[in-house]
């Protein structure tokens, strides 16, 4: 030991400064300050999602309790007192289909690829970064896209009867437009997967496929259909790019039949009602409209706390 | 793999295909309406009353401007173009070039009301002059009311502008309204003054009417211009009367369908004619439209025809008179 | 079949498994394979529908329109810095919103916050997350602007550029939060301990400590928020007003218009976007304009985030 201080020394002033370091600055205003400001921080961010919730449906109670059914099942009218959201429903339901049915599988498919097959080749990796910046590429330029490929140069093919400006258009730029959430979120599920389980696979002889297939998918399902219902969130609160597609914003009649042989006509989605209706005048026309937002807000949110609850319950299931 | 497995597999393997194959097998009957935001309601509730009564009809109206709906309807896109301001004529060879004959109807009245905000006592009454003044092509950059006092009086007007702060928001140039001002307005002037036909390009600029009229609430000096419709019914706005030469006039349904307002329109729809000649849909719709519907004219606030000029409408539609009048 | 009591008969065919199996195993690889290809068609296809028209825009304006008074494209008045100017006002007022709220809620959630509050909270700022911005826009009209900003300013109209950035900030809080938490949350355990060791408070450890080491994942977190607000649409849209285009101006208090904003309202209600002269070409040339700057943004912060993961 290479103390060198006298023992008496040490017994006569350290602990005296060492008490008064454990024992001093009792009261921490610095810090309590600083926490108080933090919690202001959260208690701010959360009371955003409180009083606009609360806002709408404040607003649009009258149109909520007074004709809930006709509002659901209704047509768009010129008067916001007849006007109802089935059109804009349906709509978004099929956009809602799409992306499961097409970015689903293909983003799944990619993050297999990714995760599971790709070396770490420079190519896996460009692809990997190139799919981080899809992400992040602003819906109104998914827009454009879908207006120059979807409406403008496959027009006859994707609505006949519309140029193009169908919900098959919509559907399919809001499918790509989610596609890479699809693949990162699925991605980072599968990596997720302990290495263990894929080595015993391949340990009694599986391929790469049948160990993805029968063991690493199962494990890592929770977390993809977490990233799926997102994403489908995501999609289904989506206006701008409905808005370069050509949504209807002003009236249609029709439109509101399930029948997939009329998903080539012309079309509307919630969030498009929304964003016309917003623009139009009186309290009648505000309430009208904070009423498709709660109609809306209970469809996204609810598939935004599934997934959370999903994810959560899963979670605490493997610690 | 079951054999339940496999099926669905296949299944979720079709329904991509199912889904963008499914529209091309459908030919519904359609009537698409697009043009003028000012004319978009009379459309839109004549729409609403044809729908209602046959449902297995799929109608659609937008609103994006008369210019912007012309050049859908003169490429054949759509079946019906309202129109607040008559076709031009490079809108015509536009239509000729997209091989579009077109039947051009009457439908109603709209006079252009010029606003200010209600706290502004100093202004009244304004001459045609004083418009042209205020916001033609020669006024850009000016920022009070009293800049434009000097042109105004060289052009013969003599009403005093006040020294405030001359805010202006009016419709953008895709929109009839927009049209009909510069035609009604400005062309009375520009070419004298060897100026383009156009307004200064420095004010605030909203297709939508609702904008215009919150532009022109907001400030208490504002200078604002939209449909009488809009307007009359529109609080937090004063209508200023208009002095076309004969006195000041102010906007009322009768000073406009008598012309005597002298900034009034004709509104118009444009419908395709050979769209009419082989979809029986189009023609009931026109039918319905000029008939059972004309009421809606007078129910969303626009000035009815005259009963001659209703006439008019009805025959020129009965003879498919095509070209403009 | 090889013989069992020979092992010296084993070829290599016998390891390979089935044919029939292996033939799966490639199929299912090229699918797979083409699905992550597919990104990088999207990313070709986004750049070939933008690059053209934009091609064609550049090439035929008069410079002088691209410098004057206001974005008026119908009438082939193309001041893009009024747009820039702009998204610049909407961005800013965005992110002095944000950052603070976001990333005190970082901070409570990563270091004060006990286990239970936590949960409870981090799915609160999740769901906020996944508002529409479609909400958020009416949200800002009938809301914020009368409520916050026609407050702040008596002369702020109803359509303002203010209440539109409050929006889009409100919008990017759950953003900033998730980064920077993150990021926090990754600073190892041991550089706490050894702080609190040597006898430091807890908000010493947390600025002192935990945030400069963080902060490259804080850097992250703002370049990302930044380019969500940039690429954000639709608060604006709704209420910013100036949708038939607008003077140059640097009042937040008066309507004004975004990149994303411009391009929106050209193609609203129009269903399919014309007007005179460049008017379709310019809405292709403010695109690709966003997308490179949000790319730059984008790629900027993954290398921040990549700076975390290599740290620790």
């Amino acid at each position: 030991m290479a103390l060198t201080t006298p023992a008496a020394q040490v017994g006569a002033i350290v602990p005296e400064q060492v008490r008064r370091q454990l024992t001093g600055r009792r009261s921490d205003t610095a810090g309590r300050i600083f926490q108080a400001v933090l919690i202001g921080a959260v208690a701010a961010s959360v009371a955003v999602l409180g009083v606009l919730v609360y806002d709408m449906v404040q607003t649009g109670s009258g149109t909520l309790t007074g004709r809930l059914g006709d509002f659901l099942t209704g047509s768009l009218r010129s008067q916001p007192g007849e006007s109802g959201l089935l059109q804009g429903l349906r709509g978004t339901f099929y956009i809602g289909v799409f992306t499961v049915v097409f970015a689903f599988p293909i983003g799944v498919g990619a993050a297999i690829y990714l995760e599971e097959y790709a070396s770490k080749s420079r190519l896996s990796r460009f692809i990997d970064l190139n799919i981080r910046n899809l992400a992040g590429v602003p819906s109104v330029v998914y827009g454009i896209l879908g207006l120059a490929i979807f409406v403008k140069a496959l027009g006859s093919f994707t609505g006949p009867s519309s140029q193009g400006r169908s919900l098959i258009s919509a559907g399919l730029t809001l499918a790509i437009l989610v596609l890479p959430i699809v693949i990162i979120t699925a991605s980072e599920a599968l990596r997720a997967v302990p290495g263990s389980l894929r080595e015993a696979g391949y340990g009694v002889g599986a391929t790469r496929w049948e160990v993805t297939r029968d063991h690493v998918l199962p494990y890592a399902a929770p977390g993809i259909l977490t990233g799926t219902v997102l994403a489908l969130a995501r999609a289904m609160g989506e206006a701008a790019p409905l808005i370069l597609v050509g949504a209807v914003t002003g009236f249609l009649s029709g439109g509101t039949e399930l029948d997939p042989t009329t998903l080539g006509d012309r079309f509307t989605a919630m969030p498009i009602i929304i964003t016309t209706w917003a623009g139009r005048p009186g309290p009648e026309w505000e309430q009208a409209t904070a009423a498709a937002i709660v109609v809306l807000l209970v469809v996204v949110l609810l598939a935004n706390a599934v997934a959370i609850l999903l994810r959560n319950h899963y979670e605490k299931k493997r610690g | 793999m079951s054999r339940t497995r496999r099926r669905l597999r296949s299944a979720a393997l079709l329904l991509p295909v199912v889904l963008v194959a499914a529209a091309c097998v459908r030919d519904t009957e359609t009537v698409v309406v697009s043009g003028s935001s000012t004319v978009e309601p009379i459309s839109i509730a004549v729409a609403e009353g044809f729908a209602d009564e046959r449902d297995e009809v799929s109608i659609s109206v937008d609103g994006p401007g008369t210019g912007d709906g012309f050049e859908l309807f003169c490429d054949g896109l759509i079946d019906i173009n309202d129109a607040s301001s008559k076709i031009k004529p490079e809108q015509i060879e536009q239509c000729e070039d997209g091989g579009v004959d077109f039947i051009e109807l009457q439908i109603a009245n709209d006079g252009i009301a010029v606003l200010t905000n209600p706290e502004n006592e100093a202004v009244d009454c304004l001459t045609l002059a004083d418009l042209y003044a205020l916001v033609g092509p020669e006024s850009q950059g000016f920022t009070s009311w009293s800049d434009a006092e000097d042109l105004a009086a060289e052009l013969g007007s003599g009403t005093e502008l006040p020294e405030a702060p001359l805010d202006v928001t009016g419709p953008g140039e895709e929109s009839g309204t927009f049209a009909s001002f510069v035609e009604l307005v400005i062309e009375e002037f520009n070419e004298d003054r060897s100026q383009e036909a156009t307004t200064r390009p420095d004010y605030q600029a909203s297709s939508d009417d609702n904008i215009i009229l919150q532009g022109v609430g907001g400030s208490a000096t504002s200078f604002g211009w939209v449909g009488f419709a809009f307007a009359a019914g529109a609080e937090g706005v004063k209508i200023l009367e208009v002095d076309g030469g004969e006195g000041c006039v102010a906007p009322t349904p009768e000073t406009i369908a008598d012309g005597s307002y002298p900034i009034s329109r004709p509104l118009f729809i444009y419908v395709n004619a050979d769209a009419a000649a082989e979809e029986p849909v189009l023609e009931a719709f026109v039918d319905f439209y000029l008939h059972d519907a004309i009421d809606a004219v007078a129910d969303v606030g626009y000035v009815p025809l005259s009963d001659e000029d209703l006439a008019a409408t009805r025959e020129r539609w009965a003879s498919r008179t095509t070209g403009a009048a | 079949m090889s013989d069992l009591t020979t092992p010296a008969a084993y070829t290599l065919e016998d390891f390979r498994g089935s044919r029939k199996r292996m033939r799966t195993e490639h199929l299912v690889r090229a699918v797979l394979f083409l699905a992550a290809l597919l990104s990088i068609v999207i990313s070709v296809l986004i750049v070939a529908s933008l690059v053209g028209e934009a091609w064609t825009f550049v090439s035929q304006v008069e410079a002088a329109s691209l410098w004057s008074d206001g974005w008026f494209p119908r009438r082939g008045i193309y001041d893009i810095k009024t747009l820039l100017t702009g998204t610049l006002i909407v961005t800013v007022i965005a992110m002095a919103v944000a950052m603070p709220l976001g990333l005190g809620a970082a901070i409570y959630l990563s270091e004060y916050a006990p286990a239970g509050v936590r949960k409870l909270l981090k799915p609160v700022l999740e769901i906020l997350a996944g508002i529409p911005s479609v909400v958020l826009g009416f949200f800002a009209l009938t809301f914020l602007s009368p409520v916050i900003v026609q407050r702040l300013s008596s002369e702020a109209t109803q359509f303002n550029i203010a209440a539109a950035g409050i929006g889009v900030g409100i919008l990017t809080i759950p953003l900033v939060a998730s980064i920077s938490e993150d990021a926090m949350r990754s600073v190892p355990a041991a550089l706490r301990e050894a702080s609190y060791g040597l006898g430091a408070r807890k908000i010493t450890t947390t600025i002192r400590v935990v945030i400069p080491a963080a902060v490259s994942g804080l850097v992250a977190a703002f370049i990302v928020a930044v380019s969500r607000a940039i690429g954000e649409t639709m608060v604006v849209f709704i209420a910013a007003g100036a949708t038939g285009g607008s003077l140059f101006s640097t009042d937040p208090f008066k309507p004004g218009q975004t990149m994303t904003a411009a391009i929106a309202s050209q193609a609203a209600g129009t269903d399919q976007v014309r007007g005179a002269g460049l008017t379709f070409q310019s809405l292709f040339f403010v695109a690709l304009l966003l997308f490179a700057i949000t790319l730059v943004l984008n790629v900027l912060a993954g290398r921040f985030v990549q700076r975390v993961r290599q740290a620790y």
